[in-house]
Order: C-alpha cells, then structure tokens, then sequence
C-alpha cells in the first residue's frame, strides 16, 4: 500500500519535473527549430513545427559576416580573462583563508561591494581609459577589464572552497620546510582542483555572456559574439531564421560545455553548497 | 630533570619556529592581496570617483575635460522668475527621472519575488525522488547559462506581434482575442520583460534554494511524518526556516542584479518609456543626449539608492555571506 502510493508519487515528481525542464527549455528549442528554417517557413502562420532542415542560414551567417572571427574572440576573451584572473585570485584566495586578519571580512565585503556598482556608472571613465592607452576595440582590453570584473566573484569561490581545506595539512608542508610557492603549487592547488575547476567554468561562462562592456568597448574588429548578436539586423529583408541561426552558434558551445560540466557547474553555482 | 628541560626548550621553540612561519606567511598574505585590491580599486574606485566629480560639473561629451565646477545644479536648480514664481530644475525634480526609478523598483521588487516563490516551487519539485534528476537539473540550467543578449532577441522574436509562436498559442488556447504587440506597446512591455527575467533567472534562484534545501537533514522530515503533521505545516515551521539564509543571500544577489538591470531592456523594449530603468536612462543621457553631467548625476545617484538598499537589506536581515566563521 505504501509502497503504491510512493510510485505514484514518483510518477508524479518525474512528470511535474520533466514539464517544468520541457517548458524553460522552450524558448531554445524554437530558436533551434527556426534556424533550420527558410525565412519563408520562419514566418509563416499557423508557425510550422517542423523545418525542412535547410543549413543555408549557417553559411549565410558566415559568408556575410565572418562568425568565426567574433567566435575566437569570444574564446580569447572568455578563456583568457578566467586564467588570468585565476592567477590573481589563487594567492588572494589563499590569503584570506588561512591568514585571515580582522580585516579579512571588510575586505570580502568591500570586493561584494564593487559588483554592486552599475556598470553604467563607470563606463565613462573606463571610456577614457581605454580611449588614452589605444585599448579600445582590442580583445587584450576586453580580456583584461572582463579580468577585474568577474575577479571579485573569482576570488570569493574560491575562498570558500579553500576554507573546506584542513590548514593542517598546509603547516604541515610548511614544517617540512615547504617554500610558499611550493606550498600553494604542491599542497594547496591539488587538493583544491575541483573547485578551482568548477570556478574556471562558471566564470568561463559568465565572460561569454557579458555584453555591457564587450557592447561599449568594442566597434567590430574585436567584438565578441554577444556584440555581434546584439547587432545583428539584416540590411534587407527577412532575418528571423539567420538571427537564429548566428543565436544557435552562440549558445551551442555553452550548451556542450554546461552538459560536459553540469556537476560542477552547479556547485559552483551554489558557492560550493549542492554537491 | 635534563629530560624534561630539553622537552621544554623543544616545545618552546616548536611555536617559535610555527610562529615565525606565521609571520612570513601573513607578510606574503599581504603582498597576495595587494595586487588584486590595487587592481578593483584601478576598475572600481576611480572610475567612480571620476562619474561622481563629472556630476557637480557642466561637462559635455565634445569637453571631457574642460567641464567647470557647478555644485548641486545637477541635481536641484532654481531660478526666480520676474513675477517672483521659482522654478525648479534638475534631477531631483525630473518626472522622467522618477518614472525611471520607479520602473526599476517595480522590476526588481515584481521580477525578485516572483522568481523565489517559483524558484521554491521548482526547488521543492528538484528535490524529490524522480527518474532523470541530473538531465532535468542540467537543462534548468540553461536559459540561466546563455547570454542574455541571446535570449533577449530570441524572446522578441518569440513575442513578435506579427509571426510570433506566443500569440499564436495563446489565440489557439483562448487566452487573447487578438494578437498582442507584447513588447511594443505600453501596457505590456513591462510584463514581457518581467516574462523574460523570470525565465531567465528562476533556474539560478531554484538552484541556490536547493543547496539549501539539501542540507535540511532527512531526519527532520522523518519524524515529523511520524508525529502525523502536515506537509504544509512542515514546510512553513521547518523547511523554510531552515533554508532562510541560503533564500536571503539568493535574493539579494538577484536584488542587486535587478536594480542595474540593463542588457535584457536595451534588446527587447529599447525605446518604451514604461520600461526605461535608472541605468538605461541614465546610458541615454550620457551618450544619445549629449547631457553627459546630468547622466553623471544619475549614476551617482543609482549607485546611492543601491548602496543604501544593501546596507538596510544586510542590516535588517542579518545576512552572513561567509557561511560563519571557521
């Protein structure tokens, strides 16, 4: 008897879970289905459910305005940005956990602080900058201010996952007589391999997506994808379907990454939390 | 007698060595940290001291540095007209200004609320027992993990009065008498981004509310099952005190977030004045309108009203962001 009722409510869950995953995935099965459309089929009503499964679009994208260019540069620009700033925020990290000061706390809250700020606040004076130093329109620029950007939400996971760490273990590499590079090199960054793995995604993929500064800093040599979407119109005619499709190679390697990683991926996501 | 004196003289320099270890290792602490403060404060502060300057001055976009010095006038002005009426200017009695703060507020407070409640909901869903757990957690995901530029133009092309599925869906199922321009009329621009947002963020809420909910042990459950108490009960006197911190910490990132929020209506309602918030407008009037000072103004004060918020939001909900001390 209970053990009927607890079948059926499982029955229950899959099928209230699955509706729900089927739902908010939606939206991008349309877009994926209209990529594969002609424009004509991609306007036509009732809407068509079925493509004819037609790839001209895709060469259309890139014929017309060379998708892998600005594909690279997403690549340059995501990847590059979260080694460098993992490079920054390893010794931060490790600073902040296992020589933690009175200070510690009011300097995590101050790095909150900074993503507080509405980026349209700065954009003027970062402008300047970039405008002055000849970085405007450069995928080093973008590296390097998607670099300070995402730092602070670097830094904070990976805090949190050294703070898991037994400081033992480190003294006692120390007491061995371990230097301090060899101590973070050997002992502390082995030991800390999944979260630094899980932080190196996230941010990867939060670099991908950012558009405020690659939309403003950028004219078109070194836009990334997010700009080249955000600009992407057709100089005439019809362009729902080819939009989709330049919209489907903007998502698909975010879509094989999330699937590779979707573990870490939401540990990270939880700071650590959801195992 | 010497025994115990070499035992002594081990022990008291094993914490002199541990000691000086300490000390180099604190002194390296701060040489760790200094890069990366010296680093935000190149990306943070000074940019934002410099918007703050620009806002007391009369700067322009073709004279960045040739702006004067003109105190609040930016933000409340005056003047005594000859039949003695004073007019006021500025800012702080800019209808469009209030209208934009007041959209931003609305947004935030509608988008946030109503992602938790559903994030809870989907939350509780995740958590039970069902067949495909990881594929179904894994494809949540996504509309959180694409870009939202992506997602903006794929929902206006979703939302499109014309050739759009939304309106021929909710023809066939009744629940519109005709086809609807969502995003482009004024009556319902603020709900397709509101539709939009949800979409995109209640996956991320229902993620972190999760985390939560996982670390409630199942015992709890248990015995409140064996005392015959109901479900909803238990959801309101256990669960959700339990997982009050992980929502609280959820929320307002998603707060902080909302009140900027940018990119999603720059995409899908660009000139809708019913959607315009604080950081678009201010955009507007740095770069379309050529009244640079003034869009200073407004950023400074964006960045006040959401610094404030926080500071009441931590302080009235004792947030902790450390998870406790060691």
């Amino acid at each position: 008897m209970a053990r009927a009722v607890s079948t059926r409510r499982k029955i229950f869950f899959t099928a209230l879970a699955w509706i729900v995953a089927l739902l908010l995935f939606f939206p991008i099965l349309w877009t994926i289905l209209t990529s594969f459309k002609t424009e004509q089929e991609a306007i036509a009503s009732p809407p068509m459910i079925i493509p004819s499964w037609t790839l001209d679009n895709y060469f259309e994208v890139q014929a017309r305005s060379d998708y892998f260019r600005h594909f690279l540069n997403s690549v340059w620009i995501s990847v590059g940005s979260t080694l460098i700033a993992l490079l920054f925020a390893i010794p931060a990290a490790w600073a902040m956990a296992f020589t933690p000061t009175p200070k510690t706390k009011d300097v995590l809250m101050w790095m909150l602080s900074t993503k507080m700020m509405p980026a349209v606040g700065v954009l003027v004076p970062m402008y300047l900058i970039f405008r002055d130093t000849g970085l405007l329109d450069t995928v080093w620029g973008l590296t390097m201010i998607l670099t300070l950007i995402n730092l602070p939400i670097v830094i904070w996971m990976l805090y949190t996952y050294f703070r898991e760490i037994p400081v033992d273990i480190l003294e006692a590499a120390r007491m061995d007589g371990a230097i301090l590079w060899k101590e973070l090199v050997y002992v502390l960054v082995p030991m800390a391999v999944p979260g630094i793995a899980s932080t190196l995604l996230l941010n990867i993929i939060l670099a991908w997506n950012e558009a405020f500064w690659t939309i403003n800093l950028t004219a078109s040599k070194a836009a990334p994808l997010t700009a080249f979407i955000s600009s992407f119109s057709s100089p005439q005619g019809l362009f729902w379907a080819k939009l989709s499709a330049a919209s489907t190679l903007a998502i698909a390697p975010i879509l094989v990454l999330g699937w590779l990683s979707q573990k870490q991926l939401v540990r990270g996501l939880t700071f650590g939390a959801v195992k | 007698m010497t025994v115990e004196a070499t035992a002594g003289a081990v022990s008291r320099t094993q914490p002199k060595i541990a000691n000086e270890l300490l000390k180099s290792r604190v002194g390296a602490a701060m040489w760790f940290l200094l890069p990366m403060l010296i680093a935000l404060a190149i990306v943070a502060g000074w940019p934002l001291l410099r918007t703050i300057y620009f806002s007391f001055t009369n700067t322009s976009l073709s004279s960045l540095y040739t702006g004067e010095w003109i105190g609040f006038k930016n933000y409340l002005n005056w003047t005594t007209l000859k039949s003695g009426r004073t007019v006021f200017s500025g800012l702080l009695v800019d209808p469009a200004w209030w209208n934009a703060v007041w959209n931003t507020v609305r947004f935030a407070v509608v988008s946030v609320s109503l992602e938790t409640v559903i994030g809870m909901i989907v939350a509780l869903v995740l958590n039970a027992e069902f067949k495909g757990r990881g594929i179904v957690r894994a494809a949540i995901l996504i509309p959180w993990a694409i870009p939202t530029i992506v997602s903006a133009k794929m929902w206006s092309w979703m939302l499109n009065d014309q050739f759009g599925i939304l309106n021929d869906l909710f023809l066939r199922l009744g629940l519109i008498s005709h086809k609807v321009a969502w995003t482009a009329s004024a009556d319902t621009a603020m709900t397709a981004v509101l539709i939009v947002d949800i979409w995109k963020t209640t996956p991320f809420m229902a993620l972190l509310i999760l985390a939560g909910l996982q670390m409630v042990p199942k015992d709890v459950y248990e015995a409140a099952k064996i005392d015959g108490v109901h479900p909803v009960k238990v959801f309101f006197k256990v669960t959700l005190p339990l997982v009050r911190p992980a929502v609280m910490v959820a929320v307002i990132f998603r707060l902080l977030d909302a009140m900027r929020i940018f990119d999603l209506i720059y995409v899908l309602t660009p000139n809708s004045a019913s959607t315009k918030t604080m950081s678009v407008i201010s955009r507007e009037n740095l770069f379309d309108f050529d009244k640079f000072a003034y869009g200073s103004a407004q950023s400074t004060l964006l960045f006040l009203i959401i610094a404030v918020m926080t500071a009441l939001y931590i302080w009235l909900g004792k947030v902790r962001f450390d998870g406790g001390d060691r």
